[in-house]
C-alpha cells in the first residue's frame, strides 16, 4: 500500500510538480533595496552596475564585496525600486539597468553558480 | 452583628488566602511574544488603519467570516475600500467580503489590478508551529508562497503591510506605509507561533463517543478515508509514514478550483481563477491543519464550502477525484475517495470532537493564570476571561451543530456561564474560575478516556 503511493507519487511529481522549490512573491517587487527580509544582507548582493550585455542576457555588476557577472533567464523579474523618491516602484526590463545603476540582486535557491531570481534597479524616476 | 462580621471576614480570608498553584515555568519568549502582541493588534504601520488583528481578531479565532464581519461597525478599518477614495477600486471587493469573507490578493502580480488578482478566504494563525515547515523550505498563506524575502512566517508581516495596510495603489514603502523593522518582524513571529497548540496530536485518541471514533477510522485507514495520508495525526503534514520525496507541510492541486456553482459565482462579481503557488502558478494549494478546522470555516482557499460536512463531502466529488490530487489517490489505492453519507458525518464528528477537545484546552490555558492569580494586569485577566469564554462558546457550538455529546455541552454551558460571571466579579474571579476549569474538565472526560 504505502509502496503503491511512493510510487504513485513520484509519477505525480514529474507529471505535475507540484513541488517546486521556486517561490515567487508579488510583494517583493514593493521592498526597496537593502530591505527585503531574511535575504537583503545575507543571500543578496548589492553594487552598482558596469556593463549590460543584452546578448547573453547578463549584468556586470561590482560592489563592496567585489565583481560579479550576473546571469538573467525569462523568469527573473526586473523590479525597478523608485521609492527614494516617493515614486510607485514598477516592472522593468534589461533595457532599463544602465551603468551606474545601484541595484540589489538575488539569485534562485540563493546560490551564485546560479541565476538570478530577481533584481532591483534604483531609479530616480 | 458582631458573629456577622468576623464570618465575613473569615470567608474573605479564606477566599484571599487560598494558595496558588506554582505557575509554570515562564515562557522565556514572553517579553517578545507580548511585544508582538502589541504589534499585533495596534500597529497601523503608518498606513490605511488596518492592523493585523483587523483580519485575524482573537476574538473569532484569528479568522473572520461573514458572521464576524455583519458584527463589525461600517468605519472598520476591514472596510477601508468603502469610505477610503484612494482605495475605493481594485483595492476589495466589498459585496464578496461582506458576503462571502473573501479579500482580495494580488499573488501573480500588481501590474493589471482591475483583472488580475485572486479572492481568499482569511486563514487563523493557530498552531503555525506545525502548519508551514517543508522540506522544500516555509509554506506560508493558502498557497505556501504568501511571503516575500525568504518565504518564512517572520517575513509574512512585510507582504501583508504592502498588500492590505496602504493607504494608496501606489504603495511606495515610507509613503503609504512603513515596513516592519527586523525587531518588529521577530516580534511578530514570536507572537504567532505563540498561538493555539504548541503540539501535534497523536492519533488515534481513546474517544468515547461512537461516531467520533468510527469517524477517526475512516480518517486513518488508508483505504477508505485515506485523509491521514496528507493530514497525518489530523495536522497539516504529509504522514511521514508513506515514503514521499518531499515531507512537511505540502502543495496540491485537490480541484477545489473546479468546483461547480462556488458561491462567490453566482454572484456575477469577477472572480479570476486563482492558480495557486508561484507566478504563474502550477494550480496548487498547501494543507491546513484539521485540528483548528471545525471552528473556522467556511473551508478551503475561497471559502467556498460553509460547513464542516459539505468539506468532508467535497473529497467525494468529482472536482477532487478528476484532480491531480485525486488522481495520485486513485494511482496508489485502486480507487478515489467514495464516502458514504453516514460516514462523512462520522469523519466530520471526530473533526468536531478534536476542535473541541482543543477548545477546551485553549480554555482551560487562558482560565489558569486567573485561577492563580498569575497575570499582570486586571486588562490582562478580563482579557483572558474573555478568550476563555470565547473558545467555550466554540466548544459548545461544535458539539451542538453535530448533535455530539450532549453531556460535556451542558458541562461547557456552565463553565461559560461561570466564566463571564468572573469577568464581571471583583472578589471571586480566581474561585470562579478554577470552578470553570473543573467544568472544563469534565466535559473533556465526556469526550475522551483520561488517565
Amino acid at each position: 500500500m504505502l509502496k503503491h503511493i511512493t510510487i504513485a507519487a513520484t509519477i505525480f511529481i514529474l507529471i505535475f510538480g507540484a513541488f517546486s522549490v521556486q517561490a515567487e512573491k508579488s510583494t517583493e517587487m514593493f521592498i526597496p533595496i537593502g530591505q527585503s527580509p531574511g535575504v537583503s544582507g545575507e543571500y543578496t548582493v548589492m553594487g552598482k552596475i558596469d556593463q549590460v550585455n543584452t546578448r547573453d542576457q547578463s549584468i556586470k555588476m561590482s560592489g563592496p564585496s567585489g565583481s560579479y557577472t550576473v546571469r538573467m533567464t525569462k523568469h527573473t523579474f526586473i523590479y525597478l525600486d523608485r521609492s527614494k523618491t516617493q515614486l510607485p516602484n514598477s516592472y522593468g526590463t534589461l533595457a532599463d539597468c544602465k551603468a551606474g545603476d545601484t541595484v540589489e540582486v538575488k539569485f534562485v535557491d540563493n546560490s551564485r553558480s546560479k541565476p538570478i531570481e530577481w533584481i532591483k534597479v534604483q531609479k530616480a524616476k | 452583628m458582631k458573629p456577622i462580621v468576623v464570618l465575613i471576614c473569615g470567608l474573605l480570608l479564606l477566599v484571599g488566602c487560598h494558595t496558588p498553584a506554582p505557575p509554570p515555568t515562564p515562557d522565556p519568549d514572553a517579553e517578545l511574544i507580548e511585544k508582538g502582541r502589541q504589534i499585533f493588534f495596534n500597529e497601523t504601520f503608518d498606513g490605511n488603519g488596518r492592523t493585523c488583528g483587523t483580519c485575524h481578531p482573537a476574538e473569532n479565532n484569528f479568522a473572520i467570516d461573514p458572521a464576524f464581519i455583519a458584527s463589525l461597525p461600517d468605519d472598520d478599518p476591514l472596510f477601508v475600500a468603502e469610505f477610503n477614495p484612494a482605495l475605493k477600486e481594485n483595492f476589495e471587493n466589498p459585496r464578496l467580503m461582506r458576503e462571502f469573507g473573501l479579500i482580495i490578493e494580488n499573488l501573480d502580480g500588481f501590474d493589471d489590478l482591475a483583472n488580475k488578482f485572486t479572492l481568499r478566504g482569511v486563514p487563523h494563525t493557530l498552531g503555525l508551529r506545525f502548519a508551514i515547515d517543508s522540506s522544500l523550505g516555509p509554506r506560508t498563506g493558502w498557497s505556501g508562497d504568501g511571503s516575500p524575502g525568504d518565504g518564512s512566517l517572520r517575513s509574512f508581516a512585510t507582504g501583508a503591510v504592502i498588500q492590505h495596510f496602504t493607504k494608496t495603489l501606489n504603495r511606495v514603502a515610507g509613503v503609504d506605509f512603513r515596513l516592519p523593522t527586523d525587531a518588529e518582524l521577530d516580534a511578530l513571529e514570536a507572537f504567532q507561533f505563540s498561538l493555539g497548540r504548541q503540539q501535534e496530536l497523536t492519533l488515534p485518541l481513546p474517544l468515547r463517543g461512537t461516531v467520533a471514533k468510527r469517524g477517526q477510522a475512516i480518517f486513518n485507514d488508508l483505504t477508505l478515508g485515506k485523509c491521514s495520508a496528507c493530514h497525518f495525526n489530523a495536522g497539516a503534514n504529509f504522514n511521514p509514514n508513506i515514503p514521499f520525496p518531499v515531507t512537511g507541510n505540502l502543495n496540491f492541486n485537490t480541484g477545489v478550483e473546479d468546483l461547480p456553482d462556488q458561491p462567490q459565482d453566482l454572484t456575477g462579481e469577477l472572480v479570476p481563477l486563482d492558480d495557486g503557488f508561484g507566478i504563474p502558478g502550477d494550480g496548487t494549494f498547501n494543507t491546513p491543519s484539521l485540528i483548528e478546522a471545525a471552528d473556522t470555516g467556511p473551508f478551503f482557499h475561497n471559502n467556498a464550502i460553509e460547513t464542516i460536512e459539505g468539506s468532508v463531502a467535497f473529497y467525494n466529488g468529482d472536482a477532487f477525484n478528476n484532480s491531480p490530487a485525486g488522481q495520485l489517490i486513485q494511482q496508489a489505492t485502486g480507487s478515489g475517495i467514495n464516502l458514504d453519507g453516514t460516514q462523512v458525518v462520522e469523519v466530520s464528528a471526530f473533526l468536531r470532537v478534536i476542535n473541541a477537545l482543543e477548545n477546551i484546552r485553549q480554555s482551560i490555558e487562558l482560565l489558569e493564570p486567573v485561577a492563580r492569580k498569575s497575570h499582570q494586569t486586571v486588562e490582562q485577566g478580563l482579557r483572558l476571561l474573555d478568550l476563555a469564554a470565547r473558545e467555550t462558546e466554540d466548544s459548545i457550538m461544535v458539539l451542538s451543530a453535530g448533535g455530539l455529546h450532549p453531556e460535556a455541552v451542558q458541562h461547557l454551558k456552565e463553565a461559560l456561564r461561570l466564566t463571564r460571571k468572573a469577568k464581571r466579579s471583583i472578589f471571586s474571579k480566581s474561585h470562579l474560575a478554577r470552578q470553570a476549569i473543573e467544568l472544563q474538565q469534565k466535559a473533556r472526560a465526556e469526550l475522551v478516556e483520561t488517565s
